[in-house]
């Protein structure tokens, strides 16, 4: 007992010293010697999980369900502080719920006085976490939160909020540098102990396989998802020679991986969680081919009438868990695949995307499922011509795969690139300036802003807000945006300032929604900044018409039918 | 009660006593300058101005063309309104606050100030009771404690000496007057040679004159830089300062630099929370200790926190809105 190594306390001054030092190579150094000295097999996979996965592991899929006010009530009564007086402030001006609370802890005499840290091994502190997932009220919760801090310093107090929120614990340390740490620090080669970790979905399972040297023992298990391979933008990635890619249309759905054996499927989300029950039509195609043991990668659409249908409509069936015999029927629901990860009883993702989908072909071809097609475009102006024919069809543009690319899991690289249409965009108006968090605090990084309905009868105001963008600036941009902000505050609510309309945005979007719950009715994706335009004035804005014409115009575009042409084979 | 008024962006005006505190106003007779930082000091040529020699010789250098007097610390300078004392502010070099004796009671007004005083200053002294006080509030929450000088001094050494020894240029981002010769005074005892951007450099010449060790330093030189501890605000980075040295450490200096988010807005290496404003427990320490009937509150977003805390002690507050200083 007394023997205690690691004590959670040297994990995170570990996680501290990351966050402090630049560079991956020094990080990834810091935290392999670290794993390098834990003997006790059970509390190094529980530093490798803390650090890479959470609280509890990626494949339990459980949550503490501790946000952050409760965190955050709980610390303002642990310090003795008022919630909305003081701590709330002191948020806004870190952008860190969990910062705040250390330094609280650090600073507050009251804190100081309660405090009084022992050693704990991890074992002990995922013990917490579980007793803080079983409990439910927020009154139980902060309890065991006082009694967990009470034996902490506030290093610790903060790395315990952060594992606990199961997301990054932003040290500029991801997934990756932990696989490559684990590597080193177990002598093994670093692109083997990736494949371990593709396999076995967790950090704690391939970090005990490397220290065994058992990492060829990691093999793949149907019925459990793997990361998705994801797309870069074409931008950023220029693209030099056309005909190692080959290209298809990427439809606007819901990216999907379904697992079939059988009478058995199972459909994992993008983020890896079970979607089988939302999609019973898509199961029941699957289930009445009876396939031997296969994995798919491919996209959820709805399609009625030789047609793929906006992804507006695919949107009625998201989230629904078990939907009615009406959404089914009005908006059915289909798979198309465009990659196979498990085929043969052998999972195949190290095989060159050409011969994939060679066997995801003969698969289709054979059990009659829809697969992409596939075009080769040797030419700038080919792709163009693709690229329009994608649009008519209601894509949202091309992939570009590279033909002799293994499936690269989890990772955006170059090996597959997407060509998106260019959605809309808006002049639109600042209404209001909301504190940033993360690397952001301290400014004022998040925008909510306005369309014009001055002429509209259907309203009071002079401006609606329209979306909330807080991103495609650069620094320079936002500092002089924050100096500008400033002088036309007119009002503040906590980290909220409210604005005197007049600093014009354009902004760019992927598509418009109907949101019924909103003041303006729509509701944009993925809005973000094109350019601040210093040049125009709050009579140039867009107005709600304007909006609803576009949206129109998006919904009712002609799609052309699968017949011609098709964008994929079925 | 003393009445007062704003003037400018920071500065006060005193109707009755005829004087404004750091911003001119047409109908003074005269301008109380606290220190020599822009903000702070008035720029009207038909200013007549009075502050620490200081911060006078300070302000010349930085473009102030008015008149000035110079005043000493501890001896009250009377006229049939008023009694005026000036204390050492801990601030930056010459950093001064002003003590108004009247009929209508006294009031301390504090322009910018730190205790325990930075070391690079003349000290902090206050009066022992004031009935009006006036405070600046910069680092008005609870979560901004600064640890002992002692400590910040030797991060600093540390900094700079390791970063050497693994070959790397260190960098200290500080502002032009105060911060950077805060940080050359605290190096002062490793004896190695350092290197201040121009702006700041110029400055110097008060701080030796005024016998504050300011160690081996020069002037910033781009050619010649390499391998000396160099000193510069955070803005000159971005414009090309030591931009020919591609082995370097960057350490930001501030009272922000407490603020995690700091480290990758501005990408520094490492983070040295080293102020020159006195912390949240000093400041509600210090209200205390003068026990004033009313505290006046500036330069700060969040006042109520302030005023939270003083409620609780039994001091009366209320918020005086200027301008709070803006991040550099």
């Amino acid at each position: 007992m007394n023997e205690i190594h690691p004590t959670f306390r040297e994990l995170c001054e570990t996680l501290q010293e990351i966050r402090e030092t630049r560079g991956s190579n020094a990080k990834i150094s810091y935290f392999s010697s670290f794993l390098g000295s834990i003997d006790d097999e059970k509390e190094l996979a529980l530093a490798v999980q803390f650090t890479g996965e959470g609280a509890f592991d990626d494949l339990s899929g459980k949550r503490a369900s501790v946000g952050s006010r409760t965190s955050g009530l709980a610390a303002a009564e642990f310090c003795g502080i008022d919630y909305d007086l003081v701590f709330k402030p002191c948020r806004t001006a870190t952008g860190s719920s969990s910062e705040t609370i250390e330094r609280l802890m650090a600073n507050i005499p009251r804190a100081i006085e309660k405090r009084s840290p022992v050693n704990q091994s991890l074992s002990e502190i995922s013990h917490i976490f579980e007793q803080l997932s079983d409990l439910s009220g927020r009154d139980d919760k902060k309890e065991c939160l006082h009694q967990a801090w009470r034996q902490m310093t506030p290093v610790e107090i903060k790395y315990f909020i952060r594992i606990l929120g199961q997301g990054s614990l932003r040290i500029g340390f991801e997934t990756r540098s932990v696989v490559a740490s684990i590597a080193d620090a177990f002598d093994a080669d670093r692109e083997e102990v990736r494949y371990a970790h593709m396999i076995t979905g967790s950090l704690g399972k391939t970090v005990l396989l490397a220290k065994n040297k058992r990492l060829h023992e990691a093999s793949f298990r149907l019925f459990h998802p793997l990361s998705f391979m994801l797309a870069s933008p074409v931008e950023s990635r220029a693209v030099d020679d056309l005909t190692q890619y080959v290209a298809e249309e990427k439809f606007d759905g819901m990216r999907a991986q379904v697992h079939a054996d059988g009478k058995k499927v199972r459909i994992f989300s993008r983020d890896l969680n079970d979607i089988t029950h939302t999609f019973p039509d898509v199961v029941s195609f699957f289930s009445e081919r009876n396939l031997p043991a296969t994995v798919f990668d491919g996209e959820i659409c709805v399609y009625e009438n030789e047609t793929i249908q906006p992804f507006q409509l695919l949107q009625k069936r998201m989230g629904i868990k078990k939907p009615g015999k009406k959404v089914l029927e009005k908006y059915p629901a289909l798979f198309i695949s465009y990659d196979l990860l498990y085929a043969g009883d052998f999972p195949i993702f190290d095989l060159p995307l050409t011969e994939r989908r060679n066997k995801l072909q003969t698969i289709c071809e054979e059990y009659q499922m829809p697969v992409t097609a596939q075009f080769r475009v040797g030419t700038f102006e080919e792709l163009d011509e693709r690229f329009s024919l994608a649009l008519k069809h209601g894509n949202e543009g091309l992939m570009l795969k590279k033909t002799d690319s293994p499936y690269e899991y989890g990772q955006r690289r170059k090996s597959w690139l997407k060509v998106k249409k260019p959605g809309g965009s808006f002049d639109t108006v600042v209404m209001y300036a909301h504190a940033g968090s993360g690397k952001r605090g301290g400014t004022y990084s998040d925008f909510t802003l306005g369309i014009s309905v001055k002429n509209d009868e259907r309203y009071e105001e002079e401006f609606i807000p329209i979306g909330k963008a807080y991103g495609g600036y650069t620094d320079e941009e936002l500092r002089r945006m924050n100096a500008r902000i400033k002088k036309l505050a007119v009002e503040r609510y906590g980290p909220t300032l409210g604005l005197i309309p007049e600093l014009v945005v354009e902004i760019e979007f992927d598509d418009i929604q109907v949101n019924k719950r909103t003041k303006a009715g729509y509701t944009l994706r993925l809005p973000r900044f094109k350019a601040i335009r210093w040049d125009l004035g709050p009579a140039d804005v867009n107005t709600l018409q304007d909006v609803e014409t576009f949206y129109a115009q998006r919904l009712n575009e002609d799609r052309l039918a699968q017949h011609e042409n098709p964008s994929f084979n079925f | 009660m003393l009445r007062f008024q704003k003037t400018g962006y920071h500065g006060l005006y005193f109707p009755d006593l005829g004087i404004a505190l750091d911003g001119y106003h047409p109908e003074s007779d005269s301008v109380f300058v606290s220190h020599a930082h822009a903000d702070h000091m008035p720029r009207n040529r038909s200013t007549s101005a009075f502050a620490t020699s200081a911060t006078i010789d300070l302000m010349k250098l930085r473009g102030f063309r008015g008149e000035a007097t110079a005043l000493e610390f501890g001896r009250p300078v009377e006229t049939d309104r008023y009694k005026a004392t000036i204390y050492p502010a801990g601030h930056i070099l010459g950093s001064a606050m002003i003590f108004l004796e009247t009929d209508e009671g006294s009031l301390l007004y504090t322009g910018d100030y730190k205790t325990p005083p930075s070391p690079a200053s003349e000290g902090f002294a206050a009066p022992e009771t004031t009935d009006f006080l006036i405070t600046e509030a910069t680092f008005g929450l609870p979560i901004y404690r600064w640890k002992p000088m002692d400590e910040l001094s030797d991060e600093i050494r540390a900094f700079a000496t390791e970063t050497l020894n693994d070959g790397y240029t260190p960098i200290f981002l500080g502002y032009n007057l105060g911060k950077a010769q805060e940080i050359l005074h605290i190096l002062a005892p490793l004896g190695l040679p350092s290197m201040i951007h121009g702006a700041g450099h110029k400055l110097c010449k008060v701080y030796d004159d005024h016998n504050i060790d300011l160690g081996n330093y020069a002037a910033y030189d781009r050619e010649s830089c390499e391998g000396n501890i160099l000193v510069a605000p955070s803005s000159a980075l971005s414009n090309g300062f030591a931009s020919n040295v591609s082995r370097k450490k960057v350490a930001y200096c501030s009272g922000w630099a407490a603020n995690e988010s700091r480290r990758s807005q501005l990408t520094a290496h490492k983070l040295i929370p080293l102020s020159d404003h006195l912390d949240f427990f000093e400041l509600i320490r210090f209200c205390k200790e003068l026990s004033p009937k009313k505290v006046y509150i500036t330069h700060t977003p969040n006042p109520d926190v302030i005023q939270h805390y003083l409620n609780n002690e039994g001091i009366e507050s209320s918020f005086l809105d200027l301008e709070a200083e803006p991040m550099d």
